[in-house]
């Protein structure tokens, strides 16, 4: 393991911003190679954990010699926000990862990005472990955005449960895995877990799955279990549930549950009086992949997505 | 007098409601419909300040009102009365979310409920005050696949400057750009700094948004004698970034016409006193964008000069 600088910052008055690289193989091996970014927000802490995790495991096979690719894990990249509870940039509060592919002679993060994204060229493989936007969590899901440039297949090696798969947003062309994509990286992200938080049996599941997607596509020499059969989900199979009330939200479901039409899902409480506002009801049949995680929640605000059984069925139908 | 609306409200979780609000003024004479609209940003003040002061003209001239004038001082209420640029809560850039839906998360609904609140007026002035970093010159700021409808609209808004910058994706997600797809041409005014507001400023843009909508007929008055801006073809615009860390010392003003090779400023140790870095003007001309938060990194934009091509 050789352990890096990839890019160093100096501060008018904090230490420097270093973000440091674990690359493990030989630098001149002929095998497949794959990049994994971990923490690009403050808040990405799970990422953290699981990147840091891989780390160390890697450690531990490439003593045994079976690594047989070449491994780049970068578990922090924006370091200066996790120090501080901060979610972007702390002085400009960009977020690095809308800054890509960079630029040398821009502003901070755009040169900050800039230097990361040269290191990161030319990998094979490329794995971006993100947290969520909104204040949900979700079941551990692959995310590929269709930049013309996308590897469905390989994604599959996974052995995730869920792909979601769909076009990109105006907003992503600024993002690392639509740019990665377009320098011919195969690079997509594993979307996963509570921002701000760790949940251990979902950080299992994301390291067994890297480990899975490692030796299947030759960069680690280890058996592993088969993992699922990938669902490959478009937003049109999703059913989203709302909060006709805002209040005090008791989720009665956890992510990854089976539910039926009809079951309650949820409860919403007038904050103040503590009246029930508002039963939830599963507007279908499906899987919860994703919840809203705050005890607060707003009105119109999803409580739940839902991978609907009836459009699920109802496209393959159509498509055949 | 003006109507007060609420044309997007919301629950907030104990006892509140997030609402946005409009003062509508309404002339029987023409249905040309403007909205200006302020505080997409929370930490964006200017704006309010040419909603106060358009909406004290109109409470004094409402014989003047051909039309239908909406007055949007509070996009992110939220953010407006904490200090905070993003959406409070969730930590998003409003202006990055465009046009929003009403199936995705709170930020992403209240763009949606701009949208609709809007859709249909004519033309839409989106106020901005640059962030706290950056002061700026009154501009406005166009995508080059938008130059010829809106070029000319900006140029009778008594501004400094209009910037045609080439068409960035991610811009995309702008409320401008999501009112300029659906028809409604949209100009984005850039001026001042963040959480300041400048009454010259004010007073400047108010007279350019009284001669664009006479010119407009939405207002029954004499055109104005407005300045006519600078062309951001006739010339280009050369960046100043931090070359180090430290505090950035302007040593000259905003808004100044200056030589190639001139000091702008330095960048100074706090902890050693010592100049880290003397900041040179690349080309000459005028100092439209100066530094106005002096902490900095490499890289951290120190000014903007807008100069002869070289």
């Amino acid at each position: 393991m050789r352990r890096f600088d990839i890019v160093t910052l100096e501060s008018p008055n904090r230490a420097p911003l270093r973000i440091e690289g674990f690359l493990f193989g030989e630098e001149k091996s002929k095998g497949p190679s794959v990049a994994i970014i971990g923490a690009m927000s403050g808040d990405h802490i799970n990422q953290l954990y699981v990147a840091s995790g891989l780390v160390e495991y890697l450690r531990t096979k490439e003593e045994e010699g079976k690594i047989i690719g070449r491994i780049l894990i970068i578990p922090a990249v924006n370091a200066y926000a996790l120090n501080m509870g901060e979610k972007n940039w702390p002085l400009d509060k960009t977020d690095l990862n809308m800054m890509f592919p960079g630029y040398a002679q821009g502003e901070t993060t755009q040169r900050i990005a800039s230097q990361l994204f040269g290191e990161l060229k030319g990998y094979d493989y490329g794995i971006i472990l993100e947290g969520r936007r909104d204040q949900g969590m979700c079941l551990p899901y692959v995310k590929l955005i269709q930049s013309g440039y996308e590897d469905l297949e390989c994604v599959k090696d996974l052995g995730m449960g869920f792909v979601h798969y769909r076009p990109h947003e105006p907003v992503e062309t600024a993002m690392l895995q639509y740019n990665w994509q377009l320098w011919e990286t195969k690079a997509f992200s594993i979307v996963f877990g509570k921002n701000g938080s760790i949940d251990q049996s979902i950080s299992d599941e994301v390291h067994t799955a890297i480990v899975r997607f490692l030796s299947k596509r030759n960069m680690l020499d280890f058996y592993v279990f088969e993992g699922r059969k990938s669902n490959i989900l478009d937003p049109n199979r999703i059913t989203v549930l709302k909060a006709s009330r805002a209040g005090i939200f008791i989720s009665q479901v956890a992510c990854g549950s089976p539910i039926k039409k009809g079951e309650v899902v949820g409860v919403i409480m007038d904050a103040l009086s503590g009246k029930k506002l508002e039963k939830m009801l599963s507007p279908c049949e499906g899987i919860v992949t994703c919840q809203y995680s705050h005890p607060l929640i707003f009105q119109n605000s999803i409580a739940f997505r839902i991978a609907s059984v009836e459009l699920c069925c109802q496209i393959d139908t159509k498509r055949k | 007098m003006g109507l007060i609306e609420e044309v997007f409200t919301i629950e907030l979780p104990v006892g509140e409601s997030f609402r946005i609000q409009r003062c509508r003024y309404k002339g029987k004479k023409s249905t040309k419909r403007i909205s200006i609209v302020s505080g997409i940003h929370g930490d964006e003040l200017e704006g309010q300040y040419v909603c106060f002061l358009l909406g004290q003209w109109l409470r004094n001239n409402p014989d003047k009102i051909l039309g239908i004038i909406d007055i949007y001082p509070a996009i992110n209420s939220l953010g407006l009365d904490s200090i905070t640029r993003s959406i409070p809560f969730y930590d998003v850039d409003l202006n990055r979310i465009f046009p929003g839906s009403k199936n995705d998360f709170l930020p992403a609904q209240i763009a949606d409920g701009v949208v609709n609140a809007m859709r249909g007026s004519d033309l839409a002035i989106d106020i901005h005050s640059s962030n706290i970093f950056l002061r700026e010159i009154p501009q406005v700021r166009i995508a080059k696949s938008q130059e010829d409808v809106l070029v000319p609209l900006a140029n009778l808004l008594n501004i400094d400057f209009v910037w045609v910058h080439d068409a960035v994706t991610v811009l995309e997600s702008t409320f401008a750009h999501a009112m300029n797809t659906i028809g409604t041409k949209t100009l984005v005014v850039e001026m001042g700094v963040g959480m300041r507001l400048g009454k010259a400023y004010g007073q400047q843009l108010l007279d350019g948004l009284l001669n664009l909508m006479a010119c407009e007929g939405i207002l029954d008055i004499e055109l104005l004698d407005v300045r006519f801006p600078m062309q951001s073809h006739e010339g280009e615009v050369a960046y100043l970034n931090a070359a180090c860390p430290g505090l950035f010392v302007p040593v000259i003003e905003h808004c100044q016409i200056i030589e190639k090779g001139s000091v702008v400023g330095h960048i100074v140790s706090a902890l050693s006193g010592e100049v880290m870095d003397e900041v040179i003007a690349p080309i000459g001309g005028m100092l439209f964008t100066i530094r106005a938060y002096p902490i900095v990194y490499e890289g951290s934009l120190l000014g903007r000069i807008f100069g002869e091509k070289q």
